[in-house]
């Protein structure tokens, strides 16, 4: 089975070879028919890489130890569903996983758009080529998942934090974002090499580079629920750099989602989508270099291995070449049009794009500031949390407000006094919002009060947008209210998806500011029948209980809680201790208060042979409007997403005339 | 045509000083973050510091009163040293002896004082994400 494998991975980096050594040929020279043959390589590529898929997967089910992969990732014990998880739990699983996705993607992706848009694709098959021989020749050369051993008796089994339904969906998530952002870099520098730099590339690739982002943006809420709910820390995002490797992505995937618009409207920013792709590309790269290679200190760790020098090396090709690219067409990036005015929808999307693009760069300053100082002081000086906070409230606070007032101006130029009629009821019911905080006492944090105002105003903005639009949905003859309001939604879906994903973003920063800024912190070491009080809640620690469960030893201290006059009931917060893996775990005790989004969150820190317990407890106000953001934005994602055949025919209309930016 | 592209550029580096000009204030408010240090490279330092190493036991004490006691040594290289430590506060779920730890904190007395509560803990090898965290 091993060596079937092995054979379909050869087959899949011969087949990439084929494709980019023939695809770039065809192109250069205009061979049809072996531009065809290239892209039909690209597709069988695809078939290859799943047939690996299979084996592993197969082995993986059916415990099959004489694969060391297998061997080191699962045991007999592990239930099925982690140990298909266990597919992308080790390293040489989660290369086979992106090379399949790529592969996927890209034929996907080429399929989809070789009729309408040919003089493009023939060079966008090399390119993607490049990237899948690239990670065909890590799983055949470097870390191949197909090693086979003497099968020892059982596997090392699953670590179990990882035994965890979160294992399921957030992993692979992350993986679709980071290759799906492969798309539009792709289309992007097969734009450039054949000159085609008109906006077919955007049109192609918008859906796929709003898949990703979804993807990226839904992984990484996911992954800070998993550590909210199980790390046991109190937090959900700690600005360690395997996270910060998922964010930079996503903001730069961010900038590019809003400055396309500009392109696709007026023609402008051609260069600077072209280096946002190519950027965020990188950086999904560079995530991948960080968590694989293990030169920063994460409290992730994952298996460190020898395939970091070959991603440096990929990266620096990738930049090198690109950079090169963009430098050689520079003249016919040129924009037809110019930015008219420092107020007008335009100029809004450029500052929202800078704000994205610094936060992006701080962040990146600070994860490879270890590395440049030790390179230049020979010392690694590691920024802190402070560091990070700083310069999300510098960067976001101002993105959050901008949310709110890009949207309403008008394009080309907008004269202030058309602002000020605009944004009069939205600015009177924040400045509103942020006395009525202020006199409830929220004045305690400055940024978390400016944090809650920007919020007020940009969600009286939204809700006053779709207002608008349905009121004149309605007096265009919609035949009731609701009718008006589906039919506003489905005859825009970007722009009204568009606007979900901000009200998600109000909800996600009031969340952040609730429950970082105003949360409340206690501790304290109690005995059976003892009592301690955070805020207006009183816990009484009742019992301690010893239960065993299938694999652990389950040590619960259970509470009694109350808030003021109300009992909530029991809470259990304790420890399990994992006989086989000899690890402990740390299990919180969270109580959610639905109508406030408030939490209440009990770590039982310690727990002496006595009975006593050494506790931890937060008060987190508004921190499940976070999750509820999640949902929220992956309505908005949906939204924009749907497939809209008239929009789509209008697009590939529109741009049929090549090289005539749409402008209006 | 050349007046009307005057006001984009005019912003665009008003902007790109005015990300320098936060950029500047930071690091002289904030300074520039903590050097990251081997346990054999500890002596005679002062400042505040992270001390990345290998837990080496007996673990004594309570980190919940009077703080934990135990020792740290290079993960790796040649160097015997080892640096008494006094720890008090969150302990990860990972922590043991043989585990390599992160802490942030100062010398004294020949002691490595750590901060409450800065305990990191990495476990050598395998893929664990989200492993333990003691950051808040």
């Amino acid at each position: 089975m091993a060596e079937l494998g092995r054979a379909a991975l050869i087959v899949t980096l011969g087949l990439t070879a084929y494709a980019l050594v023939a695809g770039a040929a065809a192109a250069h020279i205009g061979r049809r028919r072996l531009a065809r043959s290239a892209q039909n390589a690209l597709v069988a590529a695809f078939g290859s890489t799943l047939v690996a898929a299979g084996v592993l997967l197969a082995a993986l089910l059916r415990n099959d130890f004489s694969f060391v992969y297998v061997a080191q990732t699962t045991s007999e014990a592990l239930p099925t569903a982690y140990t298909i998880s266990a597919f992308w739990g080790g390293q040489e699983g989660s290369l086979l996983l992106w090379l399949l996705v790529l592969t996927g993607f890209g034929a996907a992706a080429v399929t989809l758009n070789r009729g309408w848009a040919r003089d493009l694709v023939v060079w966008v098959v090399p390119v993607f080529a490049a990237v899948a021989f690239f990670f065909s020749f890590l799983v055949v050369v470097v870390a191949s998942p197909f090693a086979t051993q003497q099968a020892p008796l059982d596997g090392a089994g699953m670590t179990p934090s990882l035994q965890n339904p979160y294992m399921l969906a957030h992993p692979p998530l992350l993986y679709l974002g980071y290759v799906g952002l492969t798309v539009p870099f792709a289309f992007a520098l097969g734009a450039l090499i054949s000159g085609r730099m008109d906006e077919r590339w955007l049109v192609a690739t918008r859906r796929w580079t709003l898949l990703a982002w979804t993807a990226l943006g839904i992984g990484q809420l996911l992954g800070a629920h998993w550590a909210y709910e199980e790390v046991g820390w109190g937090g959900y995002y700690a600005w360690d750099p395997v996270e910060n490797a998922a964010l930079m992505p996503w903001l730069a995937a961010t900038a590019f989602l809003h400055s396309v618009m500009i392109q696709e409207k007026r023609g402008m920013l051609r260069v600077w989508n072209v280096l946002l792709v190519i950027l965020a590309f990188s950086l999904s790269l560079f995530g991948t270099f960080l968590t694989r290679s293990g030169v920063v200190n994460s409290i992730h760790s994952f298996t460190q291995s020898s395939i970091g020098p070959w991603f440096l090396g990929f990266i620096a090709v990738v930049v090198a070449v690109s950079l090169v690219i963009v430098f050689r067409r520079l003249p016919q990036l040129r924009s037809p049009t110019k930015l008219e005015s420092p107020v007008s929808r335009e100029a809004a999307f450029l500052y929202n794009n800078l704000l994205l693009l610094a936060l992006c760069l701080a962040i990146l300053w600070g994860v490879v500031y270890p590395m440049v100082s030790e390179a230049v002081r020979g010392e690694a000086v590691v920024l802190g949390r402070s560091y990070y906070d700083f310069f999300l409230r510098v960067f976001g606070l101002p993105l959050l407000l901008l949310m709110g007032i890009g949207p309403l101006v008008a394009w080309r130029r907008a004269s202030l006094r058309s602002l000020g009629t605009t944004f009069r009821w939205p600015t009177a019911f924040a400045l509103a919002t942020g006395v009525v905080l202020l006199a409830l006492g929220a004045g305690s944090s400055v940024p978390g009060l400016i944090a809650y105002t920007f919020s007020a105003f940009v969600a009286a903005t939204i809700v006053l947008e779709f207002a608008r639009g349905t009121r004149a949905r309605k007096a265009l003859g919609a035949a009731s209210w609701p009718r008006a309001f589906s039919s506003l939604i489905s005859r825009n879906r970007r722009r009204y998806g568009g606007y979900v994903v901000h009200a998600a973003i109000v909800l996600l920063a009031i969340g952040i500011a609730g429950s970082s800024a105003f949360d409340s912190v206690a501790e304290a070491r109690l005995t059976q029948g003892q009592a301690m009080s955070i805020g207006d809640y009183r816990l009484t620690y009742q019992s301690l209980e010893e239960r065993s469960a299938a694999n652990a030893t389950e040590l619960r201290a259970r509470f009694a809680v109350t808030r003021g006059e109300r009992d909530l009931g029991m809470l259990e917060a304790g420890k399990n201790a994992y006989t086989v893996e000899q690890q402990v775990s740390n299990e919180v005790g969270i109580r959610s208060d639905p109508l406030t989004g408030e939490d209440l969150f009990v770590i039982a820190e310690q727990i002496d042979p006595d009975g006593t317990v050494y506790l931890r407890v937060f008060v987190k106000p508004l921190v499940n409007l976070i999750w509820i953001a999640g949902l929220v934005f992956l309505l908005g994602s949906v939204i924009a997403l749907w497939p809209d055949a008239r929009e789509q025919r209008r697009l590939v209309e529109r741009t049929r005339d090549v090289g005539v930016p749409a402008t209006r | 045509m050349a007046r009307k592209a005057n006001p984009a550029r005019l912003v665009l580096a008003l902007l790109v000083a005015a990300a320098l000009a936060v950029f500047l204030l930071y690091t002289s408010i904030a300074g520039g973050g903590n050097p990251s240090i081997a346990p054999s490279k500890l002596a005679g330092r002062t400042g505040e510091v992270q001390l990345a190493g290998l837990v080496v036991g007996p673990v004594a004490g309570d980190a919940h009163a009077g703080g934990l006691r135990f020792r740290l040594r290079d993960i790796a290289g040649p160097s015997k040293a080892r640096v008494p430590i006094r720890y008090a506060g969150s302990v990860p779920d990972l922590f043991k002896v043989g585990r390599h730890i992160v802490l942030t904190g100062r010398l004294r007395n020949g002691v490595f004082v750590a901060e409450p509560g800065s305990m990191i803990t990495k476990c050598p090898s395998k893929y664990v994400p989200k492993s333990g965290d003691s950051s808040t």
